[in-house]
């Protein structure tokens, strides 16, 4: 046997070691003999720094300006045009995000995640549309929000929906917010943004299914206003119990009502109430044994909500990530599914032991427990205290826009009598100055 | 969208009105014309795309198996062209036609909602309905919608809690015990098996400590591979390598490799079946390097390791990989293919969690030996070791001296003990030289290595740094095998030539016991089991002996089948890698409950 | 009539005190997270350590382009004649051929430096994200090629659709002030 040296000659070359070898690169970086230099690694700085605070200014003016035109100069057509001018800007130049409607997850996962704090500029988006409408009504909806513009773009042909079935429909938004502030909070995904239906024209791409879904909806949006709006939106429910207690608010008329009727029709979001008429007698009589079983009826439901909500926690849990990876990985550990996926591949390649993602799903899991009461209780509260509101009877004289219902769009304004009287006048008031 | 309301008769519509709607008309069909072509371009994108790749990539190893000639080269290149031009080229079609789509839109909704205006009524409030009655009928139907979604969940709800979530992991991680935790090792514990259980199993190349000696005294004495005779079972082993079989509870452990395939095979203990095969891949870098392995080397010599929940495999060409115990390979990764005079054949050893891989190559002059610690989950480097030494054919051992643990390794000259926790080096001694193979020992409180044709040394490992002139216990010159490791308790040891002369020596002062030659050659290394020595030969005789202090035969049992590997010695069976097979001797008992 | 009047303040009374007890919420909530917040501001990056180049970030991003690049960092290149992240696993020669590049849109170049060292570079623009010489590189080579969202594509969605389809969860949100995770030689 004799010591051969070189016979790996090729490859060698390759292994041939120039310079002390750093860490543990199989391949230690050459030092070169020329005076060849090392290109360095370009890396471009994201350009969001300043947008973001410009878009929350656009935000705080556009919002004033929207309360100004809504509730004071009650101007359709500028109403119309600032919305526009959200949809290219908020929309379009923008891309979508940040939005007021996704924010609601930011802010929930600040609470519970202690990495995360939510940037200034997205708590803005967050609280500044609450506040205003506290004060103005829904005016964000009317005319800043620009996932409302684009559907109220392309409403040409508004349709009637029958009052029982918008008061079934809106319950979806009830629970899309509670699954979304759930998810959020467990640090799952941000659902509210994954299936945004409109970022995807917004962007000129993305997912295709989310394309379909949103073209869908804005093709609904040609006949029935704002499907999204009423339907599906989560930061929309929000706003709505807020805008029952706002300060000022929109008014069909600007003095009073003289109960002709033509307004009647005008609304394309059915937001529009007529005056009530008593009752028949016998009619309190069951109305108000019927408000007495709601009554009961709640907390029954709050409590069975918050039972489902536990039960179902093992379901809700299937939307983190890493609990469907423990169970991944547990069913390939015991042969019960055949091959791998990159996920559990992934997860081997870190060397965690496996116990170790049992428990922190187990953990998970029993965290969705807790929020699964919360959300189960939450949807409960919604639904009985729907069933509430239904049975209580409301006094009102005059056509007026529903508090909670009306977007703010400002249609009806042209319908009242009162108005143009009121035009007439200023225009009469504009000529003799 | 007038602030006025509009002046005009009710039943015609205004001046426009048709213009606008014939503008939207045309816009909406442009829109739909737009959309179908974004829409086809998609399906494009998604499936004459990957068509086109495929074909390509047939076209490619089309090349790389048959005759190339320059016009399938163009025509590769030219099918590659075609594809990344056509990549470009429906960017940027979908980019325009989205824009030109959003314009269509624009105009189809700005002309249509314009329409709508020219065209809008003068509101003609009918005669209402008893509002009381239909705002309580309204309220009714409200009530009944509210009430069906709350049924609707309900139920939705119902099936869900009836069906349970696939959450099957909880168990595992709760208190109770998962019916697969006493299979599956990896279950439960820590990620690695203690070193009290490695000492009941025969977790690597001549087990544990590396020192050929297994804790078990049931182990046969008589069989007879040709009647049958005392053989559990027998099963091939597809691919050939000189590595030795490695057991962990009821799974047996080696592998082979051709040049085109590196496989590890996993056989069930009972029967003997082949559970499973894994595959390492062959690192790029091997089909240039023109790898050579001598022939007696293989192109899988190394034994592989396991810590008791991985497994881990390394083959000539420096490629190792990990796999569980089911088979699923973890990791794999290519250290660098070794310049390796002979081929690549040191075996691998694991401590805690780590699988230990000594990786001494070239002529010693260029910085290219390591000693790596590898992470068994992940095959990320933990530490490595640099040395200045040339390649070697030894295999690392983990032992405990004085409650620590040292990782030893045999090279040319360095006899080494470096911490297995960081890899810091404890203490070196200069007592070997030329192409060491047989891989040193710890018996009876001393570390002993063996220079080919030469010498023993017996190394006190208790000193620190360069231990050469103060812990050398003693030397014994009378010749040193060149393949076989040697074996030894705490008062022989033995030295087996290739040739068959057994030379035995007291561990206490290196004197000379005995010598005896047992005529036929050897390859494997020999055991020591209790009070017997075992010694398989080039032919597949196990030459069985009493440990004493002159070589009495017990027995001698023939397998008829040419062996290479060192068997291994588990409760009650010894299992025998041949040529072409994995044999098992012992009766089917006692198999998986060690101790 | 004395009792409605009643009746009213009761109502109107309640309701002011809901709309503080709303305006305060909001206050508080906006609040708590302003005093956490410190004007991070986040952005989407990968975890180099954590991918495992599975190809997902070339068809998952909501841009036609994704906005998930593959970056080089030199000082970690091994400038390797054979890159595993260049050639096909198995190449038919050892040449710039079409038939012999692992990148399907040709997007990194390699450059003569001196022997036996080649320069490799990332034509950023033709790079799609697919990842296949990040996995290359980390199996057989230094690991100096990896993904990266590159922040002048990233329209920064606040869920991004890579993050939610990863199966390694290598995306995290990184402080847009320090918005790459590079590999650096000491780390390597």
């Amino acid at each position: 046997m004799t010591r051969s040296s070189h016979t790996l000659i090729l490859f060698a070359v390759l292994l041939a070691t120039g310079a002390a070898a750093f860490g543990l690169e199989r391949f230690p970086p050459p030092q070169f003999e020329t005076d060849y230099v090392r290109p360095t690694t370009t890396v471009p700085n994201p350009p969001q720094g300043f947008w973001e605070y410009i878009d929350a200014g656009v935000l705080i003016v556009t919002l004033f300006l929207a309360t100004y035109l809504i509730l004071r100069k009650r101007s359709r057509r500028w109403i119309f045009a600032l919305m526009l001018f959200s949809l290219v800007y908020f929309g379009f130049f923008r891309k979508g995000c940040v939005c007021s409607v996704g924010a609601v997850q930011n802010v929930t996962l600040t609470a519970f995640d202690s990495t995360y704090a939510v940037p200034i500029a997205v708590l803005m988006f967050f609280a500044l549309p609450l506040v205003f409408t506290l004060f103005f009504g829904r005016v964000f909806c009317g005319a800043v929000c620009p996932l409302g513009a684009i559907q109220d773009a392309v409403l040409i042909h508004p349709v009637r929906v029958p009052r029982w079935l918008e008061s079934g429909l809106r319950l979806i938004a009830y629970l899309y917010l509670g699954a979304g502030v759930l998810f959020a909070a467990m640090g799952a995904m941000f659902i509210i943004c994954r299936y945004d239906p409109f970022v995807g024209f917004f962007r000129f791409g993305g997912n295709w299914n989310i394309l379909v879904l949103g073209g869908c909806l804005l093709l609904i949006g040609v006949f029935v206003g704002r499907p999204y709006c009423r339907f599906l939106c989560p930061y929309g429910v929000i706003l709505r119990q807020l805008s029952r207690l706002s300060r000022w608010r929109v008014t069909i008329t600007p003095t009073d009502c003289i109960q002709c009727r033509l307004c009647e029709d005008a609304c394309p979001f059915g937001a529009i109430r007529k005056p009530t008429e008593p009752w028949p007698a016998k009619e309190y009589r069951v109305a108000k044994a019927r408000l007495a079983f709601f009554l009961v009826l709640l907390p029954v439901l709050i409590g069975a909500g918050g039972w489902a909500g536990y039960e179902l926690r093992g379901w809700l849990a299937q939307i983190h990530p890493q609990v469907r990876l423990a169970q991944r990985i547990y069913l390939e550990e015991n042969a019960q599914v055949e091959g791998t996926t990159d996920a559990s591949d992934a997860f081997r390649a870190t060397g965690r032991p496996s116990p170790e993602l049992y428990s922190e799903a187990t953990l998970l899991r029993d965290r969705f427990g807790i929020g699964g009461v919360l959300f189960g209780a939450f949807v409960g509260l919604v639904i009985g205290g729907k069933l509430l509101s239904l049975s209580v009877k409301r006094r009102r004289t005059d056509y007026e826009a529903d508090r909670a219902s009306c977007l703010a769009c400002g249609r009806c304004y042209e319908y009242c009598p009162k108005e143009h009287e009121r035009w007439k006048n200023r225009k009469e008031r504009l000529g003799r100055s | 969208m007038t602030g006025a309301p509009p002046q005009i008769p009710a039943n015609e519509p205004a001046l426009g009105y048709r213009t606008a709607r014939t503008t939207a008309k045309v816009a909406g069909v442009f829109s739909v014309v737009f959309l179908v072509l974004l829409v086809a371009n998609f399906i494009g994108t998604s499936v004459i795309g990957p068509r086109r790749e495929n074909h390509l990539a047939a076209m490619k190893a089309a090349l790389r198996e048959g005759e190339a000639t320059d016009e399938k080269l163009s025509e590769i290149r030219q099918l590659d062209l075609r594809i990344r031009r056509n990549r470009i080229w429906r960017l940027d079609f979908a980019h325009k036609t989205g824009h030109a789509l959003l314009a269509s839109i624009v105009v189809f909704f700005v002309a249509g909602k314009l329409a709508r205006v020219l065209n809008k009524r003068l509101p003609r409030p009918e005669h209402a309905p008893d509002v009381g009655v239909e705002q309580i009928r309204e309220a009714r139907g409200a009530r009944w919608t509210v009430t069906a979604g709350l049924v609707i969940l309900g139920g939705i709800v119902a099936l869900l809690v009836i069906n349970e979530a696939p959450l099957a992991f909880v168990v595992a991680s709760g208190t109770e015990p998962s019916p697969v935790a006493a299979v599956e090792p990896n279950e439960t514990g820590p990620s690695y098996a203690s070193m009290e259980e490695k000492r009941v199993q025969w977790h690597r190349f001549r087990g544990p400590g590396g020192g050929g000696v297994s804790l078990f005294t049931n182990i046969p004495t008589e069989w007879d591979g040709k009647t049958g005779k005392g053989i559990a079972w027998k099963s091939p082993v597809p691919l050939a390598g000189n590595n030795s079989p490695v057991v962990w509870n009821d799974r047996i452990f080696l592998s082979g490799a051709t040049e085109t395939k590196q496989e590890v095979y996993c056989y069930d203990a009972v029967s003997g079946r082949l559970l499973w095969t894994g595959d390492v891949p062959i690192s790029p870098a091997v089909a240039a390097a023109e790898l050579n392995p001598m022939e007696d080397t293989g192109r899988s010599a190394s034994t592989m390791a396991t810590d008791g929940r991985r497994v881990y495999a390394i083959f000539v060409t420096g490629d190792i990989a990990a796999f569980d115990f089911g088979g699923r390979r973890l990791w794999y990764k290519s250290l660098g293919v070794p310049d390796s005079a002979y081929g690549y054949a040191s075996s691998l050893e694991t401590y805690e969690d780590r699988v230990i891989v000594q990786y001494d190559q070239g002529d010693g002059s260029e910085d290219k030996s390591r000693l790596y610690a590898l992470d068994g989950a992940s095959g990320r480097i933990v530490w490595e070791a640099k040395r200045e030494v040339p390649n070697s054919w030894t295999s690392p051992i983990v032992v405990e001296v004085e409650g620590k643990s040292q990782l030893i390794t045999l090279t040319d000259p360095w006899l080494l003990a470096n911490n297995p926790a960081d890899g810091a080096e404890i203490w070196r001694a200069e007592c070997a030289g030329g192409d060491v193979a047989p891989s040193p020992i710890y018996a009876g409180g001393l570390v002993l290595a063996i220079e080919p044709y030469s010498h023993l040394i017996a190394i006190k490992p208790t000193g620190q740094g360069n231990v050469t002139e103060t812990h050398v216990a003693w030397t014994m010159d009378e010749g040193g095998p060149d393949i076989c490791s040697p074996v030894g308790n705490d008062q022989y040891v033995y030295l087996l030539e290739g040739q068959g002369l057994l030379i035995c020596c007291s561990v206490a002062d290196g004197k000379k016991v005995f010598d005896h030659d047992l005529r036929t050659d050897f390859v494997a290394s020999p055991s020591i089991v209790g009070d017997k020595i075992y010694l398989l030969d080039a032919e597949g005789v196990m030459h069985i002996g009493q440990v004493g202090p002159e070589y009495k035969e017990l027995a001698k049992c023939e397998l008829g089948e040419k062996c290479h590997a060192s068997p291994a010695f588990v409760d009650g069976r010894i299992y025998i890698r041949s040529l072409e097979n994995l044999w098992c001797i012992g009766g089917p008992t006692a198999v998986g409950k060690a101790d | 009539m004395v009792q409605r009047n009643d009746d009213v303040t009761r109502r109107r009374f309640l309701r002011d005190g809901l709309w503080g007890a709303c305006l305060a919420g909001i206050g508080g909530v906006a609040g708590y997270a302003a005093h956490k917040s410190q004007r991070t501001d986040w952005v989407w990056q990968i975890d180099p350590y954590k991918c495992i180049a599975c190809g997902n970030c070339a068809t998952y991003c909501v841009l036609e382009e994704s906005a998930v690049k593959c970056t080089h960092v030199h000082a970690i290149c091994g400038y390797c004649k054979i890159c595993f992240g260049f050639f096909d696993p198995e190449p038919y020669q050892i040449n710039e051929g079409a038939e012999n590049q692992m990148c399907p849109t040709g997007a990194i170049r390699r450059k003569y430096v001196e022997d036996p060292y080649y320069e490799y570079t990332i034509d950023e623009p033709l790079c799609n994200g697919c990842g296949k010489c990040v996995k290359g590189c980390n199996a057989f080579g230094n690991g100096s090629l990896f993904l990266q969202v590159r922040h002048d594509l990233c329209v920064n969605c606040n869920q991004c659709a890579i993050a939610a389809a990863c199966p390694s969860q290598a995306f995290r949100r990184a402080p847009a002030d320090h918005p790459y995770l590079l590999k650096s030689v000491d780390h390597a």
